[in-house]
């Protein structure tokens, strides 16, 4: 019988280029960041009104937002696309090691951004969090990374086309973080600030917020926490049981 | 024939796209050191028995041998056997040659020390341009990249899905030397083409395919030899001679696919 080549031998290949790639786009990764910290800069007055949690756990899911729906579901398109995925899949190594690698991949630019705007932050603004703020606003950024990485894999999912995701993803993304910004504050009323305390992007900042002071934390912050966790869930498994390999 | 000596096998196959029926009951079997051609028209099924094959796509009904194991309940196994170059072969943009290779040869288990990745670039011509993204190649460059992958792993089974289409003719004579030079190595070989040249020039047996269904199996100069009376073959031919091309299109029509 045929031997077949360890996983983790595969998987840390696949990890290796996968992270070389990354970094050979990083200037798309820089300009992801970009607008987050250029909202922070510019959001001097809403951190004195609203608290310095307010003011990161903004910048944080708005960066979140770009990494999930314009980072992975635009990379993920371009090399279905390309067949690149095909290339892979007729290798001898489990399918899930070719998406694992690039989740991977996303989680260090998840925890890439977190850092760079808690360093944006305290240079800027001067707010400071305790060590335990900063270990759960991790945790809680990856957390919501997860929501938007699943709706990255949802679009990728329902669309073939890899023009077409690009625009959807760019369509959602705006939409997202005009609607959550805006929603929130309460510009756009009553009713639409309690739809988006609850939307995909309100219980993703709720909960960064609440992670960043351990002590505010309280039952409707786990039910967040809960619902968070399910738009995940739902959108990544959506996601991938509609996914397509390739485009033919 | 002892069945048990074939590198792949091929039995009942049916594959369908919603309701079109793409494949129909196609069996085959490779041997070793063969270069076996699956030849057929536009949309005859190749591409999709090809896929079959590679793990690429599940049929309705069948069973795929590949060394021993089945395609689709040990197909890791199946998969090690296998070195594949597909018709849009496309790696990473980003990565360069020699990354590319460390990448297959890490997925494929081969020993990836540095030294021995150039001699393989060397092999195939490509140790100057190890630097130099996938993207910059030009498409003889590309193939060749392409197939060197497909074999990294000293595979059993090389399947080729029209590995000269768009190459000019040195580039394409160079291919066939490689695949001639694959099965002196012990390498078995199965290519898609409808190149009637490279079926003759190659191929040890050959297989015609159209709409989905096998219609002639067999050595390229006996499928000339058993169909020289069939008046559709005859009607095809155009200098009398009867050549492979007026076998196909005696059996397969003259209509254009799209």
């Amino acid at each position: 019988m045929q031997p077949i080549p360890k996983t983790s031998t595969a998987l840390s290949s696949l990890l290796r280029a996968d992270l070389v790639t990354q970094w050979r786009n990083r200037r798309s990764f820089i300009l992801l960041l970009l607008v987050p910290v250029i909202i922070l800069i510019s959001w001097k007055g809403i951190v004195e009104k609203f608290g310095g949690p307010f003011a990161l756990s903004s910048c944080i899911t708005i960066g979140l937002v770009a990494i999930g729906l314009m980072g992975y579901s635009n990379s993920v398109a371009r090399d279905r696309d390309k067949g690149i995925f095909q290339r892979l899949r007729v290798a001898p190594m489990p399918g899930w090691c070719i998406m694992v690698s690039r989740l991977l991949i996303q989680l260090i630019m998840i925890v890439l951004l977190t850092t760079i705007i808690f360093i944006a932050g305290n240079n800027i603004d001067h707010i400071t969090l305790s060590p335990l703020g900063y270990i759960i606003s991790f945790l809680t950024a990856i957390v919501g990374g997860a929501v938007y990485l699943g709706l990255g894999q949802l679009i990728v999912g329902l669309i073939q086309n890899p023009e077409t995701v690009n625009s959807t993803s760019r369509l959602t993304y705006f939409l997202f973080i005009m609607v959550g910004m805006f929603g929130e504050l309460g510009v756009l009323g009553d009713q639409m600030k309690e739809i988006v305390l609850w939307s995909p992007y309100g219980t993703v900042k709720r909960i960064i917020a609440a992670g960043m002071q351990p002590g505010t934390w309280n039952s409707e912050m786990t039910m967040a926490l809960f619902v968070t966790i399910g738009y995940a869930a739902l959108f990544s498994i959506v996601g991938i049981k509609r996914f397509k390999w390739n485009n033919k | 024939m002892d069945t048990n000596n074939h590198i792949l096998q091929v039995q009942g196959l049916n594959i369908y796209y919603g309701n079109f029926q793409a494949v129909r009951d196609v069996s085959f079997d490779v041997l070793p050191g063969e270069i076996f051609g699956l030849l057929g028209p536009n949309g005859a099924g190749k591409t999709s028995t090809l896929s079959a094959i590679e793990g690429l796509l599940k049929p309705q009904s069948g069973s795929i041998i590949v060394a021993g194991n089945d395609i689709h309940k040990k197909p890791l196994h199946a998969k090690a056997a296998i070195g594949v170059q597909l018709q849009a072969t496309s790696f990473q943009p980003e990565l360069t040659v020699i990354e590319i290779l460390q990448l297959y040869a890490g997925i494929y288990g081969v020993a990836r020390g540095r030294e021995k990745l150039f001699y393989i670039l060397k092999n195939i011509r490509l140790d100057e341009a190890a630097g130099k993204k996938f993207g910059q190649l030009s498409g003889g460059q590309q193939q060749r990249l392409s197939l060197a992958i497909a074999v990294l792993h000293e595979p059993r089974l090389v399947l080729l899905d029209e590995p000269t289409s768009g190459l000019d003719p040195q580039s394409r004579r160079q291919l066939w030397e490689r695949m001639e030079s694959m099965r002196e190595k012990g390498h078995s070989v199965l290519l898609t083409t409808h190149s009637m040249e490279e079926a003759e020039a190659v191929c040890d047996r050959i297989a015609i395919i159209d709409h989905g269904r096998l219609i002639a199996i067999d050595v390229p100069q006996s499928l000339v030899d058993s169909n020289k009376t069939n008046p559709e073959v005859i009607a095809a031919s155009r200098r009398g001679k009867i050549t492979l091309e007026d076998v196909f299109i005696g059996l397969t029509g003259k209509a254009i696919r799209s």
